[in-house]
């Protein structure tokens, strides 16, 4: 119990870095408190499909389904039940974020099921599935609005709320991780029958992740319903779990740190691009050229020379000069052709940049930003030349 | 190590925290984050809420106006052409002095195809300084930008968006087309009565609202008139093939087709009904057809079918045709795709109109405004907006696809405002 | 709205024949791709989520190619010719199967020794950019498409399985003559009225006196036909399906019979063995990914311009690409014949779906139906369903 000093430090600051958050957004436009609190929501999905995929290694690319069905019990409930319970706002939304949170572990409950005997690529088809199921079926359900969607009321805004959720998602997982509770679910990644030999209870241990992973999932949703106001059934479409999937990938498969961080970078580059206006076609079309050979260039240096880091950095500092070079060069070459000849809104690239960033990533570093490392007090301890935990109590 | 036991305390003391912090958000009732105690039921028509907050003031020579329309995704054609329309307005009104010297920048936002992205794109131009916000097609995604509009007081016209509740949403909106409680029976009165048909089965697109409330009221129209509505079948925008659907509508022998979708499925669908022998139905449809693009894609088979629209190339009037060649000077001599080219310039002009007008240059006064509106001439025929709670009575053209030799959409027959009740 | 509009009474037994043909013909396109994904699942055991873009793709060079031809102007009067239509088959196919080639090459060979998910996202990122990047340089705004024009197959081949009824049909023939002398009449008239739409009340009554006559023997026809039952196929759909068997045919020899086939089953079942037997795994996983997307680029042209007017845009493979991935589970990935099966399996299952009234679920029905193949047989219906070994 020697540590139980950081600990509460690291729970009394994430509380109090929710509010900083909620005291920061309060000043801004509905823009960016719309971004501060999608941003936290996009974190939850990342880490809760993280312990589903990363840390149990069930593939699911379906996850977009249980943050519907979130929302829309949230939705559902709301404009039945609220005006009657005259309930506070906050209570409110923590009353909807239990009830979707159990509704969606109910969903998880009847996809987890068949993933008992299913397994990879089948399990992922079967998750996709089930998310389509679930978003054709509120497009039909004139009580669910159909395909025109549902208005909820009341409007709650908390970005408190939606990154305290983030944060107890990643307090959960990480703790789980760490404790003797989760190492079958690390068991169960790496091998399901050696672990079943060692007495893991493999079903039981894919479907409490299945289900704890569309809690937050669920939970989430019900705090998007009453941010937006409002759930309709494109906003969940395969393209969501998606991109979920990517964030939880590129962050490091099992990091729960890097698919929070992930997230938080997918989420903001899209959105980033809004801001540019007026950008030459031929200019984008060379940034792809000029890119695409930087990274078969990196690729080859990463491969080919094994020299000191000193002269690694002077070859990937000459593979950008070059690649700034090669950009001059197309776009004065690609400026010639007339059907480049014209310029675009950032808007447009929004998803170019997001499939760029991915494949790029991806092919210079397929194990994901953070690999399975994970941020901790430890490792910044041994930065400042402290001992660590395990060095402290040994 | 006792790791497991910490792990718990850690959960029920996150837990508590949470609860201390719902308290706090609600006693700190002076942060307006919840805007809307209560359930908000949709007012009567004629009661419609105003905003309350102040809205965006212009500070500086630029005036912003914002304009939201869909740049990527699938219904990119009119998201272009409604910007491009509400450009032409812009440049326009520069160019003939602005307001006292003042221009006016018309900043653009990718709804991209989606309710959500059309939010974003409203709430980033709001947040931008803009006074007021032109769009959108979809009524989907003007209603979410309506919303957000509402609470920061700012106006909203939108530019073809016929969902009839539309307008419900507060004072702040109004649009420049007719609305589906409109077009819908102009469409069946046009069936029954022009057409002689009796007998009609609907398509519609399940993935649209726009398609399942236009079939709704046609249905609805054409029932009250005598008819029958003999089935209905569904499909969703991207799929290719019909046969299932063309044979259950087959075995009912309809005399007449409403497809309420959009042009890129009714073209197909109307080469399928043809091919599966259904020669002589006749086809009819909404604004939605609203494209050259229906020729290619409908070939020999669209011919001879009637949809309802908002104006014409064709028509006679001067400001139709100034409008049209305009548009073709400044694109390389060709004409608007879709007739949101020219909604989009009514949409954007109206607002500009509104704001010459307006007591102050602010979002409340142009409000206001906005709902002064008499008669502004638009391309699209006249538009009043006072004492119509924003949707102006518009006239409703029935044209007949022609080839594109005789000009496309041939002009068959006008209703009126007051002939549909 | 209930959950369920009609219960079961509500079904027409007459067109449940021409359905069942129309699921056929449905599947044969969705079986072309699914074969794509299977083969690469075979061999490389990735699901290529980018096969539904080079689906996409292949619609674009057939649209390109038939604008070559001068089928580009609206109205256009030129008349096609088959030899037009297998140019295009074939330029779609070469230009799909190089475009699959390099995508293997420069985005998932280097992701080979990586964990399958890596390769699976860039997977999805290559699908992404091909969807997004291609709106910037495709032509999208208006969605275009193949002009009617081009397919010469628009007539259909109908087999008649019960005649009308001969004395209710000759009643109607009587009617025939008051519809030509109402019609007559009318005609007559309007050439003293301006405007068809605008009558004068004689026109009006004589307009509907023809449509009364017109609508009197419709319904004659209409009651004479009541238990006819013809079956209808159209022409085009009929040579999708051709292709497609044939397609399969000649790929199952093609695997099974002859070395190259020999190669890709032997690298399928171990890429190490396979090249210390001498295999080139990377020719082997090449000339995979060109089969497989040439198939994919057969099936976009046969469906871009076989079924008419179908709009082209960059996002053409999506709705397709899923349902035949579906397809392609739903038969056993990695199983050629599976993948035809799946693929027929769920054209049907969407129109049958239809036929049944449930017609706004029936991309739902899709993937219920897979959910229940693969709870029964996880392994899909003819695929392999291997015990894991320690």
């Amino acid at each position: 119990m020697k540590f139980w000093g950081v600990r509460l430090a690291s729970i009394l600051g994430a509380v109090a870095f929710c509010f900083l958050l909620e005291a920061v957004a309060q000043g801004q436009s509905s823009f960016v408190q719309r971004l501060f609190v999608l941003a936290g929501l996009y974190v939850t999905l990342a880490v809760s499909l993280n312990l589903i995929n990363g840390i149990t290694g069930q593939f699911s690319i379906g996850h977009a389904a249980f943050y519907q069905v979130g929302a829309y019990t949230a939705g559902f409930c709301a404009s039945r039940f609220f005006a009657q319970m005259n309930l506070p706002p906050a209570a409110w939304l923590l009353l909807m974020m239990v009830t979707s949170a159990i509704t969606a572990g109910l969903a998880g409950l009847l996809v987890g099921l068949p993933s008992l005997r299913l397994k990879g690529d089948y399990l992922a088809i079967v998750t996709l599935g089930f998310g389509e199921i679930i978003r054709i079926f509120a497009q039909n359900q004139e009580a669910l609005g159909g395909a025109y969607g549902l208005t909820v009321a009341p409007k709650i805004q908390y970005v408190w709320a939606a990154w305290l959720l983030a944060i107890l998602c990643i307090a959960v997982c990480r703790n789980l991780l760490r404790s003797a509770h989760g190492l079958p679910f690390l068991a169960v990644r790496e091998d399901e029958i050696a672990s079943s030999a060692m007495g893991v209870n493999v079903t039981q241990t894919k479907v409490v992740a299945f289900v704890l992973g569309s809690m937050f999932a669920g939970a989430a949703g019900a705090i998007l319903a009453h941010f937006e106001s409002f759930v309709s059934p494109p906003m969940f479409t395969m393209d969501v779990s998606f991109t979920i999937v990517t964030m939880v990938v590129l962050g490091g498969t099992g990091s729960i740190t890097g698919s929070v961080l992930a997230a938080i970078l997918l989420f903001y580059l899209p959105e980033k691009m809004r801001d540019f206006t007026n950008i030459p076609l031929a200019g984008v079309a060379a940034a792809f050229v000029a890119i695409s050979a930087a990274v078969f260039a990196i690729r080859w240096v990463m491969q080919n020379f094994h020299g000191s880091t000193k002269d690694r950095a002077i070859r990937y500092l000459g593979i950008l000069v070059g690649a700034v070079v090669i950009w001059f060069l197309s776009k004065a070459l690609l400026g010639n052709v007339p059907s480049l000849k014209e310029n675009i809104d950032g808007s447009k690239l929004r998803m170019v940049v997001f499939s760029v960033t991915l494949v790029v990533l991806m092919l210079l570093r397929p194990q994901g930003m953070l690999g399975h490392h994970e941020f901790s007090w430890d490792w910044v301890r041994s930065k400042f030349g402290k001992p660590t935990v395990k060095e402290a109590t040994a | 190590m006792n790791i497991q036991f910490s792990w718990k305390h850690g959960l029920i003391a996150l837990a508590v925290a949470a609860a201390i912090g719902c308290n706090g958000g609600d006693s700190s009732a002076t942060t307006p984050t919840v805007e809307n105690k209560g359930t908000e039921a949709a007012p009567a028509a004629g009661a419609r809420k105003a905003p309350t907050a102040e809205g965006n003031k212009v500070d500086g020579d630029v005036i912003k106006i914002g304009i939201v329309g869909s740049l990527t995704g699938d219904q990119k054609p009119w998201g272009e052409d409604s910007i491009e329309g509400g450009k032409m307005a812009v440049e326009e009104f520069n160019a003939a002095g602005g307001i006292n010297g003042k221009k006016v920048e018309l900043i653009t936002g990718d709804s991209n195809s989606k309710a959500e992205g059309a939010k974003t794109a409203a709430e980033k131009l709001i947040s931008d300084g803009v006074v007021g916000i032109v769009g959108e097609v979809a009524s989907g995604h003007t209603i979410q930008i309506a919303k957000s509009a509402f609470d920061k007081g700012v106006p909203v016209v939108a530019i073809g968006a016929t969902k009839t509740d539309l307008t419900n949403e507060g004072t702040h909106v109004s649009r420049v087309c007719y609305i589906d409680d409109f077009q819908g029976p102009v469409m069946a009165k046009f069936a029954y009565e022009e057409l002689g048909l009796r007998k009609v089965a609907l398509m519609t697109d399940n993935k649209q609202p726009y398609s399942q409330y236009l079939s709704k009221t046609f249905g609805d129209k054409f029932k009250a008139l005598g008819g029958s509505i003999v089935k209905e079948a569904f499909y969703e925008s991207g799929q290719t093939q019909f046969s299932g659907q063309i044979t259950e509508l087959k075995a009912e022998n309809p005399d007449g087709l409403f497809l309420s979708g959009y042009f890129t499925e009714v073209g197909p669908i109307a080469q399928q009904v043809r091919q599966a022998g259904l020669k002589d139905v006749k086809l009819m449809g909404g604004d939605g057809w609203d494209s050259p693009q229906l020729l290619t894609s409908g070939g020999d088979a669209i011919l001879g079918s009637y949809f309802c629209n908002h104006y014409n190339n064709k028509e006679d009037r001067p400001i139709v045709k100034s409008f049209l060649e305009a548009y073709k000077k400044s694109h390389g001599g060709k004409e608007p795709g879709t007739t949101m080219a020219a909604l989009g310039y009514d949409a954007t002009k109206l607002m500009l109109d509104a704001l010459k007008r307006a007591k102050s240059l602010d979002s409340k006064s142009l409000i206001e405004a906005i709902n002064e509106t008499e008669k502004f001439a638009g391309v699209s025929g006249d538009i009043t907006l006072k004492g119509f709670n924003g949707n102006p009575p518009k006239r409703a053209l029935v044209v007949e696809v022609r080839p594109q030799s005789e000009g496309f959409q041939v002009f068959r027959k006008a209703y009126e405002a007051d002939e549909i009740k | 709205m209930t959950v369920f509009p009609h219960l079961l009474a509500g079904l027409e037994l007459s067109t449940l024949p021409q359905q069942l043909v129309n699921g056929i013909l449905l599947g044969a396109i969705y079986a072309l791709i699914a074969l794509g994904y299977t083969m690469v699942y075979g061999v490389l055991k990735l699901i290529n989520f980018a096969h539904g873009e080079v689906f996409m793709l292949g619609a674009y060079t057939a649209l390109f190619t038939s604008w070559s031809f001068g089928f580009t102007e609206v109205g256009n009067k030129q008349d096609s010719s088959p030899g037009i239509l297998i140019l295009m088959l074939i330029v779609s196919m070469t230009v799909c199967g190089v475009v699959g080639v390099l995508i293997e090459r420069f985005a998932y060979r280097p992701m080979r020794s990586q964990p399958r998910i890596a390769s699976l996202i860039t997977a999805i990122g290559i699908s992404l950019l091909l969807q997004y990047g291609g709106q910037l340089f495709l032509p999208s705004s208006p969605p275009p498409s193949i002009s009617d024009k081009v397919n010469p197959f628009k007539g259909n081949i109908e087999i008649p399985l019960k005649p009308a009824d001969s004395a209710l049909l000759a009643q109607a023939e009587q009617l025939k003559a008051k519809v030509t002398s109402t019609k007559a009449a009318y005609d007559e008239q309007l050439k003293s009225e301006k405007d068809s739409f605008n009558l004068s009340p004689v026109g009006k009554e004589l307009r509907t006196a023809s449509q009364d006559a017109e609508r009197d023997y419709r319904n004659a026809i209409d009651k004479a036909n009541k238990d006819a039952l013809v079956i209808t196929l159209p022409q085009g759909q009929v040579i999708m399906l051709v292709t497609t068997v044939i397609l399969m045919v000649i790929l199952t020899w093609l695997v099974m019979r002859t070395t190259a086939g020999r190669a890709m089953r032997a690298a399928s079942l171990d890429f190490d063995a396979a090249s210390l037997m001498g295999i080139n795994v990377n020719t082997v996983i090449a000339f995979t990914f060109f089969i497989g997307s040439a198939l994919a680029g057969a099936g976009a042209m046969m469906n871009a311009s076989f079924l008419g007017g179908t709009k082209i845009d960059t996002f053409f493979g999506m709705l397709p690409g899923v349902k035949a991935f579906v397809a392609a589970v739903l038969g056993g990935i990695g199983n050629i014949p599976g993948a035809v099966l799946g693929g027929i399996l769920m054209g049907l299952a969407e129109t049958m779906v239809i036929w049944a009234g449930y017609g706004n679920y029936k991309d739902a029905i899709a993937f219920i139906v897979l959910i229940v193949v693969l709870l029964v047989k996880p392994g899909g219906l003819l695929g392999s369903n291997k015990v894991e070994k320690v």
